[in-house]
């Protein structure tokens, strides 16, 4: 499985030991992320590190465990019951004219959230990476909630992340929104290059 | 006899301290976590578990019907993912979604403490041991994980609303309240406790909420 190096910045302290270690250059960047095009994987860096800070991670992640229908029903039920309180609770604070009550309240807006992330990362949307990630951002890119949806940051999202338990087939696509014809890569998203549409606005050819 | 707290696990034994816990009095609280004495259980009815029954087969219901509040918590944990493979342009997209999710979330009818601690006890007599149920069936050990820290968290959040219920605002007055960033437990006094009572992460996991 193919690896490549990325720094903590939270626990880097600029010893710049990578820097002198590295063959290919691929930490000798401007903004302290380490260039990952020019990244084999070699480990050096990560093994010169005073600090540390440099961790091998993997290109790929492994897909998330296979849950049951009864087990996704009982996380999202408990999610939905969270984010309600969530919800209510923010209200109670922004509401709020009493100083505890208000800092009760945002302490029980922020649990509730961090609750309910733990929920839905265990069910089913873990990963970036993941088809259940991926295709939800792509449904919703496809047919927004309202008109405020930020469309630009979901086809970002689909433009910048490869899936990672679903194998695409590749192949030569046209886009029904400006009609660019493209190819694709096997296990590559499908994005028209002119215009990013995705998802239902491209057929295949 | 030993009496155990439900939310952190610490262990009061009746022995070793020399005071029957039923005399403790009513404000006695649990020296680790802070929760109040009503949540302590006795030891022997801990370990009941709720016998395997045959799971009648239940069909998954459309994920496309995601209430905006659960979409908001799936993409800011997406965005929390992408942030931990320092993909920050991923994470920053992910936080905008969840952002416009959680400006269109429904915060319903009431939004007293009490309709908010209502909603708690129901998770906690109904969400949390039908999802442990399903876990056990499934064998989904992530999914029993989620569970543990989940359920004493939200015990610990009603218990406080009950409190607040009681005794209103001199209950905070004059003292910090403190939201572990890792697992969400909440713990009200001065400093943090030097560990998460639940998840066990050192003291500067811990935010003060202003």
């Amino acid at each position: 499985m193919k690896r490549i190096a990325v720094r903590n910045l939270r626990l880097c302290t600029k010893d710049c030991l990578c820097l002198y270690v590295c063959p290919y250059g691929a930490t000798d960047t401007e903004d302290s992320i380490i260039d990952a095009s020019k990244c084999t994987g070699c480990g050096i860096c990560a093994d010169a590190c005073p600090s540390g800070a440099i961790s091998m991670v993997p290109e790929d992640y492994p897909p998330q465990q296979v849950k049951t229908d009864e087990v996704k029903n009982a996380i999202e039920k408990l999610a939905y019951s969270r984010t309600l309180a969530e919800a209510k609770a923010r209200r109670a604070a922004s509401e709020s004219g009493k100083d505890g009550l208000r800092r009760l309240m945002k302490a029980i807006e922020g649990s509730s959230r961090l609750v309910a992330e733990d929920l839905m990362r265990e069910g089913r949307y873990m990963l970036p990476q993941s088809s259940n990630a991926l295709d939800l951002t792509s449904a919703l890119l496809d047919d927004p909630p309202s008109k405020d949806f930020p469309e630009e940051s979901a086809r970002e999202i689909l433009s910048r992340i490869r899936c990672n338990d679903r194998k695409e087939s590749g192949g030569s696509y046209r886009c029904s929104v400006c009609f660019t014809e493209f190819t694709a890569d096997e296990g590559e998203t499908p994005i028209c290059p002119m215009c990013h549409a995705s998802g239902k606005d491209l057929e295949t050819i | 006899m030993k009496y155990i707290c439900s939310v952190c696990g610490y262990v009061y034994d009746e022995e070793a301290e020399k005071i029957p816990f039923a005399s403790l009095p009513d404000d006695w609280v649990c020296p680790m976590c802070r929760a109040p004495k009503n949540l302590f259980v006795p030891e022997e009815s801990e370990a009941r578990e709720p016998a395997d029954e045959p799971q009648e087969a239940e069909e998954y219901h459309d994920s496309r019907k995601l209430s905006p509040g659960v979409l908001a918590a799936i993409f800011s944990n997406l965005a929390r993912g992408a942030e931990k493979q320092y993909r920050a342009k991923e994470a920053e997209a992910f936080t905008a979604i969840a952002a416009y999710f959680t400006r269109h979330s429904d915060s319903g009818d009431s939004s007293s403490p009490e309709a908010i601690r209502a909603l708690l006890s129901d998770d906690l007599s109904r969400g949390y041991p039908d999802l442990r149920k399903k876990a056990a069936a499934a064998g989904d050990r992530g999914a029993a994980r989620v569970l543990v820290w989940g359920e004493k968290v939200t015990r610990m959040a009603s218990s406080l609303l009950e409190r607040y219920e009681k005794e209103g605002e001199a209950f905070l007055a004059g003292t910090s309240v403190w939201l572990c960033t890792v697992c969400g437990f909440i713990y009200i006094g001065d400093n943090p406790p030097g560990i998460c009572p639940v998840c066990k992460v050192p003291s500067w996991k811990f935010t003060r909420i202003e």
